[in-house]
């Protein structure tokens, strides 16, 4: 036998998965019912609750890619790669949020959709790299090919966000700057305090219950097909 | 070289690209493909931008962004045709079983394809010189060092995705789809540098931007060099 066969979720998982749907309500709470309404921009404000926390989570999966990619290809344990699989994915649906909810803000705010600010320019292309790695992952001839070429790209993307970031801030920079976000911000509401901190923190949980099962998803996947392969 | 020995990293990189030289100077078939391509995009380009709004924004601010475009479309073209032979007679199986370093393929292969790239500037340049109407020759050195700097970096990444888009058998669209926004800071940078040159500012404005292409030379280098084995693994 390659492996055990996968058993009942492990109790770390059950815990997450029970400690996060209470966190998801109470934050909701905090977001629209305990936080104050931001005097200048109004209910849409609310919308940061959800769209920094998406944003910081989607740049620590890729992180998280990067270290699946890399132990991936230093050792070639599925592991890695099951993990890098996940860490893909939920980046890319985490950039997706944040690209998303961004104009929603941005546009009453700012008067306009979008902006090639470094933030968002750097959000965009990593959602693009992020998109094409799971493009080649889908093409390729076999799992192994798949996994060779995901960890590939998500070496580049991670080891390149850094880089995009610095140079469109630096692109920019050349330009007058009509719109500042978050400017003064520094009198925060400690009541908004408490609403960000808990969203920042049901985001990272809820990151890492999907990283979890995600990661047995794929480890089952890998199994069905192994076993498709002995059948055939 | 010793008989039945393998040959080193240098003798190795050598022998890949003088290889990918022989057949593209036999056949020309990179060159001619990014050479017309070029031609019909800066045409199409001379079209967008009529006279009129030429003059109006000026070349140092028209130029820089149609030249690269230019340049990362026609790259696209030749690269996918870099590695289209080997997975056409499946010689790249043949190359991976080589008893040489793998990295000194990539560099073999990253090395005729800037050499490719970088003659189809040569003649890109003048080109872009007389559609767009400004003074090549008293920019040259500046354009020279800068164009060199930046076309490394797309080469290294180009060639590397390059493999890859050949290895899943796909051509020009998943090249791009992968080149382009990897590449994003070596054309941010390619283009505001060309900028700076062409409005007689000279490279100093540019220095920090040309400072992280160099960075980026040397990363995307060591990234290809590392990874590129992969690619070949079967």
């Amino acid at each position: 036998m390659p492996s055990a066969r996968p058993s009942r979720l492990p109790a770390v998982t059950i815990l997450l998965v029970t400690t996060v749907a209470p966190l998801m309500v109470g934050a909701l709470y905090l977001i629209f019912q305990y936080a104050p309404e931001e005097r200048v921009m109004g209910a849409v404000q609310r919308i940061f609750y959800f769209h920094v926390p998406s944003a910081m989570v989607a740049f620590a999966s890729t992180f998280v890619l990067l270290l699946g990619s890399v132990g991936f290809l230093w050792t070639g344990r599925r592991g890695f790669d099951y993990l890098a699989i996940a860490a893909t994915e939920l980046a890319f649906v985490f950039c997706t949020l944040v690209i998303v909810t961004g104009p929603i803000w941005a546009k009453p705010a700012w008067g306009t959709w979008w902006t090639w600010e470094a933030k968002l320019t750097t959000t965009l292309v990593l959602w693009l790299l992020l998109a094409a790695s799971m493009m080649v992952r889908g093409q390729a001839d076999n799992r192994e090919q798949g996994a060779r070429f995901g960890a590939i790209l998500g070496v580049v993307a991670a080891l390149d966000v850094p880089v995009i970031y610095k140079a469109v801030d630096w692109w920019r920079g050349q330009h007058p700057v009509v719109f500042r976000p978050g400017a003064g911000s520094s009198a925060l509401d400690p009541r908004m305090r408490t609403a960000f901190l808990v969203a920042m923190g049901t985001f990272f949980v809820l990151y890492t219950v999907l990283l979890l099962l995600r990661y047995r998803v794929a480890a089952v996947e890998d199994r069905v097909r192994d076993l498709d392969e002995r059948l055939a | 070289m010793r008989e039945g020995a393998p040959p080193g990293f240098l003798r190795a990189t050598g022998a890949v690209l003088l290889k990918d030289l022989t057949l593209e100077w036999r056949t020309l078939d990179a060159l001619s493909a990014m050479g017309l391509f070029s031609l019909v995009v800066m045409v199409v380009f001379s079209f967008a931008f009529d006279r009129s709004l030429q003059q109006q924004i000026g070349s140092a601010r028209l130029v820089p962004g149609v030249l690269w475009v230019t340049i990362a479309f026609a790259s696209i073209v030749g690269l996918t045709r870099s590695f289209h032979l080997e997975h056409h007679r499946d010689s790249i199986t043949a190359l991976a079983l080589a008893p040489v370093d793998r990295a000194a393929i990539f560099a073999g292969k990253a090395g005729a394809n800037l050499a490719q790239v970088l003659v189809l500037e040569a003649v890109l340049l003048p080109l872009s010189a007389v559609l767009f109407d400004f003074d090549l020759v008293a920019v040259g050195a500046e354009m020279l060092l800068l164009v060199v700097l930046h076309t490394v970096a797309l080469v290294e990444i180009g060639t590397l995705f390059a493999a890859i888009a050949a290895r899943l058998g796909r051509g020009e669209a998943l090249l791009a789809t992968l080149l382009l926004p990897a590449s994003t800071p070596v054309f941010l940078s390619a283009v505001l540098s060309t900028h700076h040159v062409l409005a007689g500012e000279g490279l100093a404005p540019a220095r920090r931007w040309l400072l992280v292409t160099a960075g980026l030379d040397v990363l995307y280098f060591f990234v290809a060099m590392l990874t590129f084995e992969f690619v070949l693994d079967e």
